[in-house]
């Protein structure tokens, strides 16, 4: 490939960046940069010149009205991910952010104090069980006798809760007698000691609040496009990671249509960890895709033969997080690693490891992230390297010696201040000398022929830094795009440039890099809420949320042989689900201004119909960790025990005869009254009793414009109503679960949006005695009945009753207990059978998996 | 009160402007325009303190939304931009350079030249550091637009011939482009920078006036300054330089081995080997046969059919005259565990042979003798050749087969 004969002018300078100023809001519009003669072969004629950005691109339009659900969507447990306000001084923030100082306060001893809560046993577990004896939590007077080596705690947790209460209060002052306890116990109470403990919290706490500001653990992008083998064919392939914890990889084949439909069932492999990061490159013919989790890298060989399965080649295991993985365009097998230890590996199939660097240092100055990244350059020995302060490209076979800076933050690039490198790319199938970097303010292009100088430099004022890039090469005559994606804001901007000969000089000379067109917004996943059916207001939120969760991937795919010439994006969400949209390239591009349509197609409506089906058919399944334990009982009771009673009364005849019915169905009993007319349940319309009815004020309230407001009030209305079932429920749970799942306790730490279906669930049921009542198990999930034993089974239970049956003291809680659980929910239905095409492939033996993918890690809690 | 007034002022500025944002990413023109008239009012009231004030957004913006509207004129464009001058002193040479740019690739190259003239004569108070960058730039490209005068007048009297230096009028004017148009030139390319540009411009002139030895010194400086960027049109112009006024094959070849230590993959590549294969001297030849081994470890060459027949050139002399087979044997060596899978696999065996027949006899020929007769890609090529009834491929492969015994002494 040659060099450009002429290279537009720019001054060139050196050292630290001397722009200030950060992020600029137009900093990308009104610019040519510079100009460039465009002929200098025919000087006679009228010279041209070229800009540098601001000539005219390829227009691509967008075929529909926003991204279209391209898979259904993920089946996840979905667990809302971590907001500033679950890590955060409340009222602190507040006060600060009032004061204009952008400083965060952590709420540290709210985490500690969740540990405690929930991990009593790694915090307090030997000495806990030693002094189980010597602390009381009754209410009534100790007795003389024990009150010599026993303390009641009540007073205590009175006083603690009473802290609680005043949290944020000027005027807090401790209370002597919890100084008191905590200055006796500080020392030894604690099973792993509390300066170590806190010391990890603390760092686990500053490590989430950092990954909030920015997580660049997807860098690069969990989603791959394979391409066609054969030229004309339309069957693809999308690698794509899924499952609850976005550790099953699946190469879906995909039929290339006007909506990209996917052929055939997936082939699926079960990881051992969460996928962070799909890259993939084609050599010879076949495809090669590297998947980064944190501590796993592995490497499928996708055959050329269409319907090939892919096949799994190795895997490596890192002792600290993989930050990056690249695959060779020129070797098959080949591999560049990154791990967060600054090491930089070239990995291949064949010969394995070979460590080019380490260095924990950053290279050109010093930059506190551990993040590094390596990518293949025009000459397949030699690695371009990365970290947060610029490039650098080594040689593999020397490493130490031979290498050169490709791009430095600083006044070389015409860098701002504070700027960083955020997702380096190697562009060698548009160009085999070219880089493209992109920072959180600038994308640029680089050429190795000509380190440190940007050949292409643009602004590209997006919100979010872009984690994702993925580049379609043009063929002749054609720009060259690039498509850039943020994770946060699920931003997508599509570049073109050019970097083509635009005749035949002197030298066959090329022209310089330029911009094309001007820069193009797409469809992010979020966009598609307006399109899709009117929602309950809640449904309505939680959709909102499960569409603007962060992006996690970007794929795209071209398709040239139908008569207009079209490009498939796809995008990842980071809870797995999969969008994609249409452009369709114009010919004549100031033919027509065709604006994106309005609507979306019927396909299209189809597709957000089924999709939204699909979605609230996994919702409406409660998510499986809340439902309580279940218990056998086949070792409970021996049928004799049970069978004592000589004279069954009618009462127990009607009960056991409900008992069967219930079994046999599947279903529960939900409570121990006779059969009544069932109420409708459903939706109750809550509010006050006097005044206009509920459907009027809210028609009024709407047609005012402040139906929000309406809504609001309408909640905080219910907010006591709310907590009070909430409480009950709690109690009621507490009471069921008995000893078995401490850890599963309830806590205040609860999340607004659990709370938001703890309150769907509990619409009150009138209360109305007699028969009980059995739930086949479609319907509803149950209405929380608290009083499950206040009902004239009582007797059934109660302590008399069972010891007349000859059942003993200690098990008389138990089966109490059981009833109870058997009240409230539906056992857990069996595991559903595994996919047969799944396979194992990364050994499961280390715990990766287990930490990544626990159901019941549902609050965002710090990671022990 | 007054404050939130303030905030919500901020605030709806603000929306203004994403607004804005999202409708010239989404090549709303219109839309854009429409929010960009409201949005005006902002510099009626700026509070702001930031770096970037209102007046450069509406600058940017509205030449972004004025080079793309459909109906946007010309006479349009110059008179906001015109307006866009007056409104912030300190960016008005930028506004300036970006003006005269736009009238540049427009066509309007008369205008342009007023236009920087203009800018040339600004003064304001003290000039920051990038304002008197920008002033360098400014005089830089009017002087290219000199240059460019000069030329036509050049060839203008060129044309007439010999009588045409008569015509004192036109070449007076012509002396005095030229005059104005080195000043400017010679100015800008004493500092760091690329200046391809200037720098031809410049040195064309310099030439045209038989001052070879500035133009060579200026060269130099320009290819051989270590504060300038590595840059290998550096050196492509001083090769250039020399080459066209005859200078001996050594300088030729200093200038080009210090482009191959600097880009190994620069298509001169091509030319300095075969200028070290025709050398006398064993060492030249040496290093001619790395230039071209290195050229072909790059991406880009990998289907350059010229490279390919160079280096099968170049090696099958080395064989049949069975000396100095080591120096094969060494370049060899650090490229024996990976060439054969970038070079000389069989998919690329299948691939070069259908699409260009004379890339695989070449590639088949140095696969033959590096790799030996075995190898997938020479046996595939000469397999189909000879079953194609080609006859440089019979001719091939009785080479390959009589010199079998060199690949083992290469791969030892």
């Amino acid at each position: 490939m040659e060099f450009p004969d002429a290279l537009f002018p720019s001054y060139f300078g050196t050292g630290p960046p001397r722009e200030e100023g950060g992020p600029n809001p137009a900093a990308g519009w009104g610019e040519h940069g510079q100009v460039l003669e465009a002929s200098p072969a025919r000087r006679q004629a009228e010279t041209a010149f070229v800009p540098r950005r601001g000539r005219t691109g390829e227009s691509w339009e967008p075929a529909d009205a926003a991204a279209v659900p391209f898979l259904l969507p993920n089946a996840s447990c979905w667990i809302p991910s971590l907001a500033p306000q679950d890590i955060l001084c409340r009222s602190t923030l507040r006060r600060k952010l009032r004061a204009g100082k952008s400083g965060a306060a952590l709420d540290f001893t709210k985490q500690l104090g969740h540990f405690f809560v929930d991990h009593p046993e790694d915090a307090f577990g030997s000495l806990g069980q030693l002094l189980h004896k010597n602390f009381y939590l009754g209410n009534s007077k100790l007795r003389r006798p024990a009150r010599s080596s026993t303390i009641r705690m009540t007073a205590l947790m009175e006083e603690i809760d009473r802290l609680e209460a005043r949290r944020g209060c000027p005027r807090q002052h401790l209370v002597s007698r919890l100084r008191w306890f905590s200055h006796l116990c500080r020392d030894w109470l604690f099973e792993v000691p509390l300066g170590l403990l806190a010391d990890c919290v603390h760092e686990e706490l500053l490590l989430q609040w950092a990954s909030l500001l920015f997580d660049d653990s997807p860098t690069g992008g969990a989603l791959a496009w394979l391409p066609p083998k054969d030229v004309g064919a339309c069957v693809g392939q999308l690698v794509y990671p899924g499952g609850q914890a976005m550790n099953h990889l699946y190469f879906q084949d995909v039929v290339l249509e006007d909506l990209p439909r996917a052929r055939g069932s997936p082939a699926h492999f079960e990881l051992n960890g969460r996928i962070r990061q799909v890259a993939a490159a084609q050599v010879d013919g076949e495809d090669f895709v590297g998947v980064r989790s944190d501590y796993y890298c592995g490497v499928w060989r996708v055959p050329g033969r269409t319907g090939a399965a892919p096949a799994p080649l190795q895997v490596i295991r890192t002792g600290v997080p993989a930050s990056c993985l690249t695959v060779s365009p020129h070797l098959p097998g080949e591999l560049s690693v990154c791990t967060q230890s600054g090491a930089v590996y070239l990995w291949s199939v064949e010969t394995g490891l070979q460590q080019l660097r380490h260095d924990p240092q950053t290279m050109f100055f010093r930059d506190h992230s551990p993040w590094r990244w390596s990518d293949f350059t025009a000459h397949p020995r030699v690695l371009s390297c990365a970290d947060r302060t610029g490039l650098q490209c080594l040689d593999a076979r020397a490493p130490e010696r031979c290498h050169f800076d490709l791009f430095k933050v600083g006044e070389e690039a015409g860098c701002q201040q504070g700027e960083r490198v955020v997702l380096p790319m190697y562009l060698g199938r548009a160009h085999p000398s070219q880089h493209l970097v992109t920072t959180q303010f600038s994308v640029y292009v680089l050429d190795e022929r000509l380190p440190l100088v940007p050949v292409l430099k643009w602004a590209h004022m997006m919100k979010a830094p872009p984690l994702f890039a993925h580049l379609m090469p043009g063929g002749p005559g054609r720009s060259h795009k690039v498509l850039l994606g943020a994770s946060r804001t699920q931003e997508l901007l599509l570049l073109q440039y050019r970097g083509k000969r635009w005749g035949f000089f002197r030298r066959g000379g090329q022209s310089a890099c330029q911009l094309a067109g001007p820069p193009q917004k797409l469809h992010s996943i979020a966009g598609c809420l307006q399109h899709l059916p009117a929602q309950l207001p809640h449904h309505h939120h939680l959709l909102q949320q499960r569409l603007s969760t962060p992006a996690a991937g970007l794929a795209a795919a071209l398709q040239e042989d139908r008569p207009r010439e079209s490009l498939l994006v796809f995008q990842l969400s980071e809870v797995g689900d999969v969008f994609c949209q249409r452009l369709t390239h114009e010919e004549e591009p100031c033919a027509s201004p065709e604006t994106s349509p309005a609507v979306p197609s019927p396909a299209a409506a189809l597709r957000y119909r089924r999709w939204l089906k699909a979605l609230s058919k996994g919702c409406r399944e409660p998510p499986r960790h809340t439902w309580p334990p279940t218990i056998g009982q086949k070792r409970l009771f021996t049928r004799k025990e049970l069978e004592v009673l000589a004279e069954p009364s009618a009462l127990h005849g009607q009960v056991r005869q409900r008992l069967r019915q219930a079994m046999r169905e599947g279903g529960r009993i939900q409570r121990w009254d006779s059969p009544a007319p069932q109420p409708p349940a459903l939706l109750q319309p809550m509010g006050p009793a006097g005044g206009l009815d509920p459907l009027s004020t809210r028609l009024t309230a709407a047609w005012s414009g402040d139906w929000e407001q309406w809504w609001e009030d309408r909640m905080s209305f219910n907010i006591a109503r709310r907590q009070r079932a909430l409480r009950e429920r709690r109690r009621r749970q507490k009471r069921a679960r008995g000893r078995c799942s401490l850890s599963a306790s309830f806590t205040s730490s609860l999340t607004y949006q659990s709370e938001l279906s703890e309150l769907s669930d509990a619409a009150p049921p009138p209360p109305s005695p007699g028969c009980p009542h059995v739930l086949s198990r479609e319907d509803s999930p149950p209405a929380g009945s608290p009083r499950a034993s206040a009902s004239p089974d009582e007797a059934l239970l109660s302590s008399q009753s069972l010891r007349c049956r000859g059942i003993p003291k200690e098990r008389r809680k138990t089966l109490r207990d059981y009833l109870a659980v058997w009240a409230e929910g539906p056992p857990e239905p069996p595991e559903p059978p595994g996919s047969q095409a799944s396979q194992l492939c990364i050994p499961s033996s280390q715990s990766q998996l287990s930490s990544a993918s626990q159901p019941r890690r549902k609050r965002p809690r710090m990671g022990f | 009160s007054s404050h939130e007034h303030k905030l919500n002022f901020k605030k709806s500025k603000e929306l203004c402007l994403s607004y804005i944002q999202d409708a010239v990413l989404q090549k709303q023109w219109k839309r854009a325009a429409e929010f960009l008239t409201f949005y005006i009012e902002s510099l009626e009231k700026d509070f702001s303190r930031e770096y970037v004030g209102p007046s450069e957004i509406i600058w940017r913006i509205g030449t972004e939304i004025l080079c793309h509207h459909s109906r946007s004129s010309m006479k349009e464009f110059n008179s906001f931009i015109e307006q866009m001058k007056t409104l912030r002193v300190k960016r008005y040479l930028k506004v300036c350079l970006e003006h005269a740019f736009h009238l540049l690739c427009n066509g309007l190259i008369d205008e342009a030249y007023e236009n920087l003239s203009v800018a040339e004569s600004w003064r304001f108070g003290e000039q920051t550091v990038i304002q008197d960058k920008e002033m360098k730039l400014i005089r830089a490209y009017r002087g290219v637009l000199d240059y460019y005068s000069w030329s036509k007048q050049k060839n203008v009297l060129m044309e007439r011939g010999q009588d045409g230096f008569e015509d004192l009028s036109v070449e007076q004017e012509m002396h005095s482009c030229f005059r104005k148009a080195a000043v400017n030139l010679k100015e800008i390319i004493k500092i760091p920078g690329v200046w391809d540009l200037f720098v031809k411009c410049y040195v064309d002139l310099l030439e045209f006036y038989g001052d070879h030895d500035e133009a060579r010194q200026v060269l130099n400086e320009y290819a051989y300054n270590s504060k300038f960027p590595a840059n290998p049109n550096a050196h492509v112009y001083l090769y250039e330089f020399l080459k066209r006024h005859g200078e001996s094959k050594k300088s030729l070849i200093s200038a080009l081995k210090i482009l191959h230590d600097t880009v190994p993959s620069h298509e001169l590549m091509i030319e300095f080997n075969t200028m070290l294969q025709k050398s006398k001297k064993r060492k030249k030849r040496r290093l001619g046969l790395k230039v071209i081994f290195a050229a072909l470890d790059y991406a880009g060459w990998k289907e350059n059919v010229k490279a390919w027949s160079c280096l099968a050139r170049q090696v099958k002399q080395i064989v049949i005259s069975e000396k100095r087979l080591y120096w094969i044997k060494q370049e060899w060596n650090s490229r024996k565990d990976w060439w054969p899978a970038f070079h000389f696999s069989r998919y690329l065996a299948k691939k070069n042979w259908q699409e260009n027949e004379s890339l695989s006899h070449e590639k088949a020929l140095v696969a033959g003798i590096l790799l030996g007769k075995d190898c997938k890609y020479f046996k595939y090529v000469s397999h189909q050749g000879c079953k194609a009834q080609v006859k440089r491929f019979r001719i091939l492969k009785k080479f390959v087969n009589k010199h079998n015994p060199v690949y083992l002494r290469i791969s030892r």
